[in-house]
């Protein structure tokens, strides 16, 4: 195992950047939601009543984590855990593909496995590299919950609970790397299965049973099948578990050594997925740009497109089940009206869920033109251009095909509301306004889509990154801007927040005019400038 | 020079700088109608990137460049329905098969779907070069990914070929059968610029050559012109070198394994031949300078171990300031 160094070695510089914001990142959302519950909720009969609300409001609980009490630090995990451990996550399966069937797809695998360091090293050294970030990660989770005034018994088991969902999801990533063919193919199954742990832990909390004094919730038995509901099990500050982290663990490792297993009986680039072959002429669709940059997203849109279709059931199904909580219970709807910014409950409901959905739609449309640039960076562009298609109408298919994506995420997510309606048998007049809702958010996402567009066109090499981290950013100001009680002008500079709302007086369409105007210049100053830019040398 | 004929593409003190790298400097190229054009030089040397310019992709710094009587960076589109193009690095869709990518470029280049006389030629070409279109991109090998674009690039009718190194990665008999549809397109009248470093095919293939240094065309002729600007090496069975003296006009003289050896400027090859039929030469060889020895006066600098690689590292220098 003499090349084992080397391989970490080399692992950890190449990683090393990326990593520190990562695991950083992830200490800094927990020291700043510290910092934002000790103003916002400076006392123990605010968070309790707080609590009370969430207990009657299994939206909240979704993207929430388990409530375990009312003091500072379990409050605030309430809060924040499940996103701790979704950095986590995210993190450990990008990393654990990227140097697995990543490395093997460009054929750098080869070359290492060419060498002294044989086949199975490598893995090792990826598993090991990725313990270290986990390990990493949860202390200076741990370090930073620690600074901002907690115990630091809760702060450990907060940064452990992380790294070690952090760890589990290494394990899938590690696993579905060896089944796919593909590193796309890997991450997309590793992060589908990601998201149906994290809904699973979501789902079962709300499912799950209130204490008398509204203050703590035993989880169903949904959220036992979810290592992000073992995570939350530890139930930091309150209770201090510490054995399902040896669960997420355990299973992290378990995964490690199928992967192992797995590696051990195939080829270098085979996968047991196996890739079918291809048509032997190409159909009449895959005869344009347009034809190309479609079948191209079909897939990734399709998945996007689910998700729309997911948040539209929740939307008004979840929104029912409120409303119903509400008239049990004036307390409670009181609340939640003054959450909602004086809507009715339903129409509140409704907006929470619609926010999300503009981030989903915009995540459609900035990884569609982020695929302009992909093109151009493999070389594939150069082979369009070479025959008698110009650049502007070459960049315009990607942005008609964007646009598209958009358009099929709401419009599923309006399927998926009128289908929540139709079950429940709900107030159809809703639908009216889920309609308004989501064509704002038509808008609201295009900005995305332009934005990138136009990043595309100037600043090429900044396309992917700045693209995403604008998305990343409006998604932080959408969910925990009024958690972390931003002002109403940092919330507004995301295009979400200034969609038009159905409030109790009417539709208010201000902020759509200008998100409009914006789409229009954006388009036509990204497909102005193509004409005269050059195509990067492909490499 | 050639004789007077019209000029499918010509480049006059052609330019590009990408930042402080000036990937060509004043490049001049001329390619006449229906002539097959060898654009030589190596890796770097601003091949690629006078290819990048003439097809449009990019956008010249400073001078002209016109085809077929019109600007690339203009007209880029129009232009293509005429040409047709193999990159240097030939890179495809991971997700679709050979057969999809080759029909999809056609289709692009204003084949209709079921064109008889395209699939034909279609299926003639994947059997030439024994391709199999089923493959997704990601599984074929760099040498499939030349064929299949060499492919994409035959199937069509064009009036020029711009090819940017079409046979690396290829084997030597898939290199025959490339030869050979360049000789099909050459007698339908088409012309080829065709950029390489593998000088024995240029110089089977090619009229004219142009060796290409640090973005500037050095040498630009056919290859008998070049030649002439070049000795002749001529070769005899000897015991000393003593006759050599009675030859006139000779260089580097000398006395080899048995052989007495010297070179001649080419075009004055036929006055030493009295000379050497006075003294009954046996075993006499007349080696008119390969390409690679043209090549070679032009970076045989760079080559050298001492590495004298002035103009490049005065261009740096000159850019850095």
């Amino acid at each position: 195992m003499t090349t084992f160094p080397a391989l970490l070695g080399q692992r950890v510089r190449r990683d090393g950047v990326q990593l520190l914001l990562w695991t950083a990142g992830t200490a800094l959302l927990a020291y700043l939601t510290k910092v934002s519950v000790a103003q916002a909720y400076g006392t123990e009969e605010a968070r309790a009543s707080i609590l009370a609300v969430v207990m009657a409001n299994p939206v909240i609980l979704l993207f929430r984590g388990l409530p375990s009490g009312a003091g500072e630090g379990a409050f605030m995990l309430f809060l924040i855990f499940p996103f701790l451990a979704l950095l986590a996550a995210l993190m450990s399966s990008f990393l654990a593909v990227r140097h697995t069937r990543g490395d093997e797809e460009t054929g750098r695998a080869e070359l290492v496995a060419a060498t002294r360091a044989g086949r199975r090293a490598p893995l090792g050294a990826t598993l090991t590299h990725g313990i270290l970030a986990n390990v990493v990660l949860a202390a200076l989770s741990a370090v930073a919950l620690t600074a901002a005034g907690l115990g630091v018994r809760g702060s450990v088991v907060s940064g452990l609970g992380a790294g070690a969902v952090g760890l589990t999801f290494l394990g899938v990533g590690l696993v579905s790397a060896q089944l796919m063919r593909t590193s796309s193919g890997a991450n997309s199954l590793a992060v589908w299965v990601l998201m149906v742990s994290f809904l699973t832990a979501g789902v079962g909390n709300a499912l799950g049973t209130p204490s008398n004094d509204l203050q703590r919730i035993e989880s169903s038995w949904l959220t036992w099948l979810s290592p992000f509901g073992w995570g939350e099990q530890t139930r930091p500050f309150a209770e201090d578990n510490l054995w399902p982290i040896l669960w997420c663990a355990a299973l992290g490792m378990v995964l490690a050594g199928v992967a192992v297993a797995l590696h051990s009986v195939r080829d270098l680039g085979g996968s047991f997925v196996p890739e079918r072959r291809g048509r032997r002429s190409a159909p009449a669709t895959l005869s344009t740009p347009l034809g190309l940059v479609a079948h191209q997203t079909r897939a990734s849109i399709l998945g996007w497109g689910v998700g729309g279709l997911v948040t539209g059931i929740l939307a008004t199904t979840l929104a029912a089940v409120i409303r119903d909580i509400g008239t049990d219970n004036p307390a409670v709807e009181q609340v939640i009206r003054s959450i909602a910014g004086g809507a009715d409950v339903e129409q509140g409901t409704v907006v929470v869920f619609f926010t999300m959905l503009g981030i989903l739609a915009a995540c459609c449309a900035v990884q569609t033109v982020c695929r302009a640039r992909q093109e151009e960076t493999r070389g594939t562009a150069e082979l369009v251009l070479s025959t008698p298609v110009d650049r502007v109408r070459w960049l315009a298919s990607f942005l008609v095909i964007a646009f598209v994506g958009i358009l099929v995420v709401i419009g599923a997510a309006l399927a998926g509301a009128a289908a929540g309606l139709a079950s429940r048998d709900g107030d159809w007049a809703l639908l009216g306004d889920v309609a308004i809702t989501g064509a704002g958010q038509i808008a609201a996402a295009s900005v995305f889509l332009v934005v990138t567009a136009v990043i595309f066109v100037v600043a090429p090499r900044l396309t992917i990154p700045l693209g995403w981290a604008l998305v990343l950013v409006s998604m932080m100001l959408g969910l925990f801007g009024p958690l972390f009680g931003f002002p109403d002008w940092v919330v507004q500079l995301s295009p979400m927040g200034v969609t038009p709302t159905v409030t109790g007086d009417g539709v208010d369409v201000e902020g759509l005019w200008w998100l409009v105007a914006a789409v229009a210049a954006g388009g036509v100053l990204a497909l102005g400038l193509m004409r005269r830019r050059d195509l990067a040398p492909a490499g | 020079m050639l004789p007077c004929m019209a000029s499918v593409l010509s480049a006059r003190d052609l330019a590009k700088y990408y930042g402080r790298v000036h990937a060509l400097d004043g490049l001049d190229l001329d390619v006449g109608e229906g002539r097959i054009h060898g654009f030589l030089g190596p890796n770097g040397a601003g091949k690629s990137t006078t290819i990048r310019v003439l097809l449009g992709l990019a956008r010249a710094t400073s001078g002209t460049v016109e085809v077929f009587g019109a600007d690339p960076w203009r007209e880029a589109a129009s232009l293509h329905r005429r040409i047709a193009s193999v990159p240097g690095d030939v890179s495809v869709w991971p997700n679709l098969s050979g057969g999809e990518t080759i029909d999809f470029l056609s289709r692009l280049r204003g084949v209709r779907r079921h064109e008889r006389g395209y699939r034909l030629e279609r299926e003639r070409l994947m059997a030439a070069f024994l391709f199999d279109p089923r493959k997704k991109g990601r599984a074929y090998s760099k040498g499939n990914r030349q064929k299949l674009a060499l492919i994409a690039a035959f199937a069509v009718p064009a009036e020029l070929y711009i090819l940017d190194e079409p046979t690396s990665g290829l084997d030597p008999l898939m290199a025959m059968v490339f030869q050979h549809e360049i000789t099909r397109v050459r007698e339908g009248g088409a012309t080829v610029l065709l950029s390489s470093h593998v000088l024995s095919e240029v110089e089977q293939l090619c009229d004219v050559v142009s060796i290409v240094r640090a973005g500037k065309v050095v040498e630009s002729g056919t290859l008998a012109d070049l030649r002439h600007l070049t000795r002749t090496e001529v070769s005899f069975a000897a015991a000393d070198a003593s006759p050599l003296e009675s030859i006139p006009d000779t260089h580097d003289v000398r006395l080899e394994h048995g052989r007495a050896r010297f070179t001649v400027d080419s075009d004055h090859v036929s006055s030493v031949l009295p000379a050497l039929t006075a003294l009954q030469v046996e075993g006499l060889r007349i080696e008119p300078p390969s390409l690679e020895e043209l090549f070679l006066r032009h970076y045989g600098d760079d080559i050298a171990p001492t590495g004298q690689d002035g103009t490049v590292r005065e261009r740096h220098r000159t850019a850095a300031r």
